[in-house]
Order: C-alpha cells, then structure tokens, then sequence
C-alpha cells in the first residue's frame, strides 16, 4: 500500500512540522492565560 | 426531566441506533465486520477517534475537576500532538502495509506467537476491566436525576450499544461516533452558552473569568516541575506522550480505528486532525467547569453534590451534627459571595487600590468555603462508613439538571449518553476483534470459513456486551472516574508500548527478548505503582524503558537467539 502526499503543505514532514508548531503556540497561549487570570 | 427532555434523549438515542443499523447493514465478510472493508474516509475515522476517548467521564468527570481544582487537567493532553505525529509517522503505515486486523497480529509477524498472546492477553486483561467503567459511568446520570437503580441504567446503554455494534460491527460503530460526536460539540456550545447566560447580570464573562482565575481554577499551565505532580507542563509533555503513544498506537480501541482508512494518507488525516482539535477540546469542557463554578459562587451549591449521601446524613445518626455544619457552610458561602461581589467592584476601576486587599479577601473567604464543604464530606464518609468520599462527578449533573431550562438538560444528558456509548461500542468492538483474531482464529479454529468467523465475531461481540453491563456492577467506589481509567491504562500500557517500540525501531531484538522484556516492564510499574508515590502518568515512561532495556539484554546476552533472526523476518508481510 503506497503512501500517498498529504492534501496540504506538499510533504508529510511539513504537515507534522505544522501540528508541532501550532502546539506550542498553544501552550504559549494558555500559559498567557494562567498569568494573565492568576 | 420534563416531557421535552425526554423526548430529546429518546429521539438521540433512537436514532443513534437506527443509524448504527443502517450504515452497518452491509457489513457480510469478517474484513467488513472488522475493518469496514478498508473504506473509511479521515473525517469519519477523525471523529470516531475522538469518540472513543471521550467517553461519558470525560463530561461528568472533567467539569468536576475544574470546579475543585482548576483547569491545570489540560496539560495532561500536551503530549497528544506529539504523540499522533510520531504514530503518523510510524505506526500507521507500518500497521496498514502489514495487512493485519489487530495491532498484536502484527507482533507475531515481528516477533514471535508468544510475544503476540501476551499483547493480546495484556489488552483483554486491561479493556475488559476499563469498559465496564465506561458503562457505570452514565448510571450516575440517571441515578442523579431519576433515582433510578445503576443496574436498570447499565442495562438500557449495555442493551442499546449491544444491538447496533453486534448487527454492525464497525461500521455501525465508526458512523455512531460520527453522529455522536456532532451531538457532543451541539451539547458542549449550549451548556457553555447557558452557563454563561444564567451568571448574575452585573457579572461579564471577563469578570467570571477574573473570579475563576483568582480561585485558581484558571491555572491551565504550571511549569515547575515535581515527579508527585500529577499535572504540570512536563508531566503532560512527557508523560502525556508517552500515554497516548500507548493508547492510540498500541490498544487495539483505537487502532481499530484507523485500520478502517481506505489509504495511509486518510488514516494519517484522521489521527492529525485529534492532534489539533483534542487539547482545545479539552480546554473548552474545563472552561465549562470553570464557568459552573462562578455560577456557584453567587447561587448557593447543596453542601454535597451527590444527593443520595445528603440524604443518608439528614435522615441517619449523623443527623444532629449536620445542623451545625450546614450552618458553617452556609456563613462560608454568604461571605464568599459577598467577598467575590467586592472583588468584582474593584476590578472594574482603572488599577484599584482596593484590589490587592479584595482579593486576599475572596482567597480566604474561598479557603473557608473549602473547609466547610470538606466538613459535610467528612459527615458524608462517616454516615455511609466509607474513606474518601468525592462528589466531583455530581457536581456539572448537578447544574444541568436544576438550573437548565426544559429540552437543553435532554440535550445534555443525550450529550453524556452519546458520549458513553461511542466509547463502550468501540471497547466492545476491539475486545471482540482481539478475541477472534489473536485467541479463536489464531489458537482455537485455525481453519474456519470466513462465514464463521464473522459469525463468530458477532457472537464474541455479544458476549464483550453482556460482560461489559455485568462488570459495570463493580465500577462504584473508584473515586473520580476518569482518574480511574487513566491509572488502569497506565498500568498496562507501558511494558505494551516497549514491545511495540522495539518492534518499530530495535530490529535486532527478538522474540525472547520482546516477551521477557514485557513481563519485566510490567513488573516494574506494579512495583513503582506500589512502592512508591510517583504519578501514574510516569508509569507509561517507566515501563516502556525497563521493556527496551531488558529486551536488549536478553538479546545481547543470547547471541545464538539473536543470529536466528533472517532479514525476512524483520519485513512486515505483504498486504493481503
């Protein structure tokens, strides 16, 4: 079963590069979050 | 529960399983039984993922835990992106070229058939006991609202889940968890929006959130670190990993899942997607609970949320010192109330001067709160005999059921109740699969006909069911629910994912290895499990080591065994 290319971004190593890079903007958020309502 | 509220939940419910038996009428081979003929688009499989880890507990428990504790359960979730980025990467075109139906199928390909049936063992051991928690769980719904018996309540969800996933197999399941998935963001934006809503009319959201935050239930992210720590950024990062590397890429519920993919591409899709929507999905429902406790703050909660226990103290010999306590509690709120009232004004001034001093005034009148709540918790244990009494998963049923207008608690209770069966049908289903694959096809009837194996499929489904609503007689007591079945996985999944990793990227380790790395794994996280107080989200990183690290030394020191390996061996097998 061949693998096929992801639909966006041209290369699956770009898609998971993506998916880690919008995690930690998350955290960053959420941190901000915390300081922001402590 | 009023007419309209019924009418909601019957029609959820009717039509769950109608569409469940519609969508899984053409499942006739054991492939389609199993794997719904390798047809699944991402979407489907996406949602049917997400299905199947947010179970029942997920609403009732985690809104609980965000009332008492604050939101700082979200970091528990950290490590999920990672996790499904390295699974993508691995797992999913390993598991779909090797052609398998289980992911322990696959071991004995790597491996050996020994190092299979303890896989195998090891999942049916630790599913069988979680899905019986998975079904206790909406009884506590019902028994909140109704009063009815736990046992009619496990009964009517084992009975609905039992009928459409037995008929259909996964592809009833799989189109289920769609739908119930749609049901369970519906239900997540109302209870928000209510809660919201039915804050007093001087109280924004902003100043809500201001409250929330000042009783720390806003703490989303705490990075110091502390192995006793259940939750801060490292353990959720690391830890969280770790647990979800287990649960999606080596238990079978979820692999499963993405088995069903028509491509590599779309079972990759499924998985990325949970990556993005499960931590902000996770923050929201905590944000719900964080919510329901400002609403408490200004409307008078019950002393317990669980009304059965209230009851047993007003009406048992605990009855002459529940006056008193009730009374503390009550002076508790009322200052409470009015200190959060005065922290409320000052916020609204440009830098107040009096905010420093209204706020300590709000934290204490808080720790005072807590004190008089855990007052009536220690009546509540002392009435019914029983230690550690915990009312964290009554307290969002609470809510919902006296303060939501009539439809919205039938909306939200379907939300629970679709929730819960999405997870069970998918237990069930996997806990059959493994049955047939890896025991009765592989063990038992080498040689059957596909038509009787997928009768036998069936029949295994059946029996998974039943055991489930027998099980569920036993899921009382066990704390907070959702803790609870995060620490079972966590003690299995661990020496689990080890063999699963040695398997993916330790191509020189064999079957001896694999097995007796497995058994010393295991030993080791039921010896960090009862020796020492490390949290249960380290057991995943503990075991999975002690598995690796004995693996290579049983490997090393038979270097006989070890040459007996042939590069064939070591490829998957071609698809079938």
């Amino acid at each position: 079963m061949p693998d096929e290319p992801p639909p966006f971004l041209g290369a699956w190593h770009r898609v998971y590069a993506a998916v880690l890079a919008y995690l930690a903007l998350l955290i960053i958020l959420f941190y901000g979050f915390t300081r922001f309502f402590s | 529960m009023r007419l309209l509220d019924w009418a909601v939940l019957a029609g959820s419910l009717v039509s769950i399983v109608a569409y469940g038996l519609y969508k899984g009428r053409k499942s006739s081979t054991l492939n389609q039984y199993l794997l719904a003929g390798k047809t699944m688009p991402w979407y489907a499989m996406a949602l049917s993922i997400m299905a199947t880890q947010a179970s029942a507990v997920t609403f009732i428990s985690t809104t609980g835990q965000a009332y008492v504790d604050g939101m700082r359960f979200v970091q528990f979730y950290f490590g999920l992106p990672l996790a499904m980025v390295i699974l993508s990467a691995t797992a999913v075109p390993i598991f779909h070229r090797a052609g398998v139906y289980t992911a322990y199928e696959y071991l004995e390909n790597r491996f050996d058939p020994k190092t299979r049936a303890l896989a195998a063992t090891v999942f049916l051991m630790q599913r069988g006991f979680a899905v019986g928690i998975s079904l206790y769980a909406p009884a506590i719904v019902l028994s909140v609202i109704l009063g009815w018996p736990d046992r009619v309540t496990t009964l009517v969800m084992g009975a609905l889940v039992i009928v459409y996933t037995v008929i259909g197999g996964i592809q009833a399941v799989t189109w289920t968890d769609v739908q119930q998935m749609l049901i369970i963001f519906f239900g997540l934006f109302v209870a928000l929006a209510m809660v919201i809503i039915l804050l007093p009319g001087n109280v924004s959201l902003l100043g809500a959130m201001h409250l929330a935050g000042a009783a720390g239930r806003l703490n989303a992210v705490d990075t110091s670190f502390d192995w006793n720590n259940r939750y801060n950024l490292w353990s959720g990062l690391i830890g969280g990993m770790f647990l979800a590397l287990s649960y999606f890429g080596t238990d079978q519920s979820q692999v499963q899942r993405y088995l069903t993919g028509r491509s590599i591409a779309q079972s990759k899709l499924s998985l990325l997607f949970n990556a993005m929507a499960k931590v902000p999905m996770q923050f929201f429902i905590l944000f719900v609970g964080a919510m329901v406790f400002v609403f408490f703050t200004f409307e008078r909660p019950p002393l317990l949320f669980e009304e059965s226990a209230l009851r047993q103290i007003e009406s048992g010999a605990m009855r002459a010192q529940y006056a008193p306590v009730k009374a503390r509690y009550d002076r508790a709120f009322e200052r409470r109330r009015q200190a959060a009232a005065e922290l409320l004004d000052a916020e609204r001034g440009p830098a107040s001067p009096l905010r420093p001093a209204a706020l300590e005034n709000f934290r204490q009148a808080q720790k005072e709160f807590d004190t008089a709540r855990l007052a009536g918790a220690r009546l509540a244990e002392k009435a019914s005999g029983e230690k550690d009494f915990n009312d964290t998963n009554y307290i969002f049923l609470s809510f919902v059921t006296h303060y939501l207008p009539a439809g919205i608690v039938g909306l939200i209770i379907a939300m629970i109740f679709a929730a819960a069966m999405s997870t069970i049908s998918a237990e069930v289903n996997s806990l059959a699969t493994v049955s047939i694959i890896d025991v009765y096809r592989r063990h038992i009837r080498t040689k059957g006909t596909d038509h009787h194996y997928l009768w036998a499929s069936r029949l295994a489904t059946l029996f998974w069911g039943v055991y489930a609503v027998i099980f569920a007689q036993y899921g009382k007591n066990l704390g907070s629910l959702i803790e609870a079945v995060n620490m079972l996985g966590s003690l299995f999944y661990g020496s689990l994912l080890g063999v699963f990793v040695l398997a993916f990227f330790f191509r020189q380790v064999n079957g001896n290895g694999a097995f007796f790395g497995m058994l010393a794994g295991e030993a080791a996280i039921f010896a960090t499990f009862k020796f020492t107080a490390i949290s249960f989200l380290w057991y995943n990183v503990i075991g999975c080591l002690v598995v690796i690290a004995t693996a290579l030394l049983i490997t090393y020191a038979a270097p006989s065994a070890r040459a007996g390996i042939t590069p064939a061996a070591l490829r998957p097998p071609a698809p079938q």
